[in-house]
């Protein structure tokens, strides 16, 4: 009996013995999560009355002589005004600079507006725009932005409200180069030792930064803004798209642009609360050809290629209409655009006769002597899927093959590729011309990664290059577009809407073909019934 | 044991110099490139030259791999190529987040497996048994990428009980961590049954059966023990997982973790930060792997962490 009794009471040691090993490793567990977890302060969060915008990454860099991502230089254009930006129609007008003129063909005058200033009270002029230039110049700054002022022979400020600028030679896209966000003289380059971000020149200052986390910004006190204006943006890094569209149903987001998926837009159509706003776009699809292959430069196959794809059921299913089939790099919007090009509507009958005329008949399996390799990132597989299957019901074989993006580049950049597709979001388009498809605009220097090569081509693209007058170039340009349309070095695939998802309570919002987010600097919060925030 | 850990410590020198190496191999070695990822294709051979020299990048192979060894020999990972900052402190600002999320799933897990484990191991084919393995098989089956959203939906905007998203204090933590924890435990629960049910026939339980324990007794304490060292190893190697593959819970839950860095890193070919992230995880990884070597003295007393 006692014995039984001494088993009975050796229980708790056993389930100590159990629970020691257990206790051991969740008490290091969680002394992690007390230790780590206690001292982090919560993500910032929206402050009352700021708009909140999910985006899909955090922005690389801070300072605009750094940032080259699509993030950076969105967010970077609500905080760092430049002396000129794009409009609608892909033209320029005065942003820092309250005019500016040409008064020859290699120089360019700025005259800044008066009274600007920093966030931090320091009045912005001449000098900071000089800096700001010598700076991404200076090779001492490593600034990847150096190579857009490739063509910048001098800059200089003769006056606080003058800035002039000239250039190596004629250079009709100039004023590209004038784009680039304002920071305040004498700003250190980041890294060790130097803020985070430099005081704003533009209708925001940054006030908080967790990577991967939010950037928050509040409005420059500064500049002067109308009441209603929202104080403030809270950019939330949601990765997940299905989160960000979870935040939009549940009203925690107010706003999210380009980045919800196409299958989940009618779910969130039906929310009362939110809207859809769809608009013309300028971000331009398209498939390239390798010219180095020998049966791509045959036309006929490069036809028939374009023939076969159904841009339109594409557009359509995987994109849920969120497109237009596109003609040419340049959209309906852009000055320069001309829709009387050659097009190519889905055919299949005169795909397959344009490749029999090639001397590529179809074999007894079903599929011609033509194996084509297709490099894609992993996201881009399931589009390569759709052509793959396109193009096998004309007998061509589509290997496709995915790398990281790093690889990928790497291997396009090399003309390690015979077809592939990309888009371009650029904000001179034309001048995007003459670095795609002048023969002499090879990687690395160019984007002419197929090598594609037309003498008469290449006299168009070089003129557009230093014609100034605008009716002269808009000739150039329709020429350079139909002869584009008619060699097919790309097949124009689609031109992606801007597709904002956002709370009813916005108002003001006007989207830019290219994405900008530019009129989140005049939008306003009005509360609305039925719209509660969680 | 204090020379055990003494010399394990002493050890991570070696393999803190064998995975620097490795990474900086590697990473030389995959296609793609820095400064090209930088500038894009309109650059230069000029610009892209100018920029490489800016960075150290034309200096020689030895060169580049002697300057990161120093730097880590001095601390100092170096700065970022792309996010122009010093790469410690980005690696410092995300491994606390890691961590913490490392740390409450394998809480997560412990607290939920042990139970289940031993509920199922007690009574292999009983209806306790099944209950739990259709748990746990429930739980290795159903992936982060779905457990995550379906947990947002119910307990943060059905329910309201925790945020959707983000970092922040312990609330932000119990949907993240339960989506990482949740599959550790349905494999540590399996393993714990699966254990307990071979040291059920051992002769040493056939003994303490003899001698008058109950079924339930004799392998509470005498099973216990021995069925627990393949699940401590299991929990070791795990555990050194949960810091490195939380990445899709990082991407569902917003949080600002490591994996997430070393992702946006391996893109650019940011270098110095590529290198840093997988040293940082390498050396977590050894000193996980030490402290289940404790743990392992903890639960039998027969392994002996030194030299006899």
């Amino acid at each position: 009996m006692s014995e039984t009794t001494s088993r009975q009471a050796s229980w708790p040691g056993a389930i100590f013995a159990l629970g020691r090993v257990a206790v051991v490793i969740a008490l290091v567990a969680a002394a992690f999560v007390w230790t780590v977890g206690g001292r982090h302060r919560a993500a910032p969060a929206a402050p009352s009355g700021y708009l909140q915008v999910d985006i899909e990454t955090s922005p690389i860099a801070l300072d605009p002589r750094f940032a080259t991502d699509a993030i950076s230089s969105r967010t970077g254009e609500l905080v760092f005004d430049a002396l000129v930006r794009l409009d609608a129609h892909g033209q320029f007008f005065g942003d820092l600079a309250e005019s500016f003129e040409r008064p020859s063909p290699t120089t360019l005058v700025f005259h800044l507006r008066h009274g600007l200033r920093f966030s931090d009270g320091r009045p912005l002029t001449a000098r900071d725009v000089k800096y700001t230039y010598d700076s991404i110049l200076d090779p001492a700054s490593v600034s990847p932005k150096r190579i857009g002022l490739r063509q910048l022979a001098t800059i200089a400020a003769p006056d606080d409200a003058t800035v002039v600028m000239t250039t190596k030679g004629p250079y009709a896209p100039a004023l590209e180069m004038a784009t680039m966000g304002v920071v305040p003289e004498a700003t250190p380059l980041p890294g060790k030792g130097a803020k985070r971000w430099p005081a704003a020149s533009g209708a925001f200052e940054i006030t908080s930064f967790a990577r991967d986390e939010a950037l928050v910004l509040a409005r420059n006190p500064a500049r002067t803004h109308a009441p209603d204006d929202i104080p403030g943006i809270v950019f939330k890094v949601v990765p997940d798209p299905t989160v960000r569209a979870l935040e939009l149903a549940e009203g925690i987001c107010d706003l999210a642009e380009n980045n919800i998926q196409p299958d989940l837009l009618g779910y969130l159509g039906m929310r009362p609360d939110l809207v859809i706003n769809q608009s013309p776009g300028s971000e331009y699809y398209y498939l390239e050809f390798n010219f180095r292959d020998p049966h791509l430069r045959d036309l006929r196959v490069r036809e028939a290629i374009a023939y076969a794809i159904n841009r339109e059921a594409i557009v359509g299913s995987l994109y849920k209409g969120t497109g237009r089939v596109a003609s040419g790099m340049l959209a309906p919007e852009n000055w320069a655009y001309n829709g009387e090009v050659p097009r190519y509507p889905y055919d299949p009958f005169k795909a397959s006769k344009l490749l029999d005329e090639a001397g590529y008949p179809i074999g007894p399996t079903g599929t011609r002597d033509l194996t084509f390799v297709y490099k894609t990132t992993p996201e881009g597989r399931r589009l390569g899927e759709a052509i793959q299957a396109m193009l096998r019901r004309i007998g061509i074989t589509l290997d496709i093959r995915t790398n990281e993006f790093a690889t990928f580049y790497s291997d396009i950049q090399k003309g390690n590729f015979d077809l592939t597709l990309l888009d371009w979001v650029a904000t001179d388009l034309t001048h995007q011309y003459f670095m795609v498809f002048d023969s002499k605009m090879t990687p690395p220097g160019g984007s002419n990664r197929g090598n594609y090569s037309n003498p008469a081509m290449d006299r168009l693209l070089e003129q557009g290059e230093v014609t100034l007058d605008p009716v002269a170039r808009r000739e150039i340009y329709a020429e350079v577009q139909k002869i584009g349309a008619t060699d097919l070095p790309y097949v124009s695939l689609w031109w992606m809407d801007n597709v904002v998802v956002m709370n009813r309570r916005v108002k003001g919002f006007i989207p830019f073909p290219n994405g900008s987010l530019r009129s989140l600097a005049t939008v306003s919060l009005t509360p609305e019934a039925g719209s509660v925030r969680r | 044991m204090i020379g055990y850990f003494v010399r394990r410590l002493i050890a991570l020198v070696p393999v803190a110099l064998g995975v620097a190496t490795l990474t900086f191999a590697l990473i030389h070695l995959v296609p793609g490139d820095p400064v090209v990822a930088m500038l894009g294709d309109t650059a230069g051979p000029a610009d892209i030259e100018g920029l490489r020299h800016g960075l150290g990048l034309d200096r020689s192979i030895a060169a580049q791999y002697a300057g990161f060894l120093w730097g880590v020999a001095h601390g100092d990972l170096g700065q970022s190529i792309s996010m122009k900052e010093p790469v410690a402190r980005l690696i410092a600002e995300r491994f606390p987040a890691t961590l913490e999320l490392a740390g409450a799933g394998l809480l997560i897990a412990i607290v939920l497996a042990f139970p289940l484990g031993l509920i199922a191991g007690a009574n292999p084919g009983g209806a306790a048994d099944m209950g739990a393995m259709s748990f746990a098989i429930l739980g290795i089956s159903v992936p982060h990428l779905c457990l995550g959203p379906l947990m947002m939906i119910v307990f943060s905007l059905d329910l309201g009980w925790f945020p959707l998203t983000g970092r922040g204090g312990l609330a932000h933590l119990v949907l993240p961590a339960v989506t990482l924890g949740t599959a550790l435990a349905a494999i540590l629960a399996r393993m714990l049954r699966q254990s307990l049910v071979q040291v059920r026939e051992a002769d040493y339980i056939r003994t303490a059966r003899s001698k008058g324990l109950s079924a339930f007794a004799a392998l509470m304490r005498h099973g216990l023990r021995n069925a627990l060292t393949p699940v401590i190893t299991l929990l070791g190697l795990e555990a050194g997982a949960l810091l490195t593959g939380a990445i899709v819970t990082e991407m569902i839950f917003s949080w600002p973790g490591m994996g997430r860095l070393l992702i946006a890193a391996i893109s650019a070919r940011d270098y110095p930060l590529v290198e840093g992230c997988v040293l940082t995880f390498a050396l977590s990884y050894v000193v996980v792997n030490m402290a289940t070597d404790l743990v392992y003295g903890i639960v039998d007393p027969r392994i002996r962490l030194v030299r006899d």
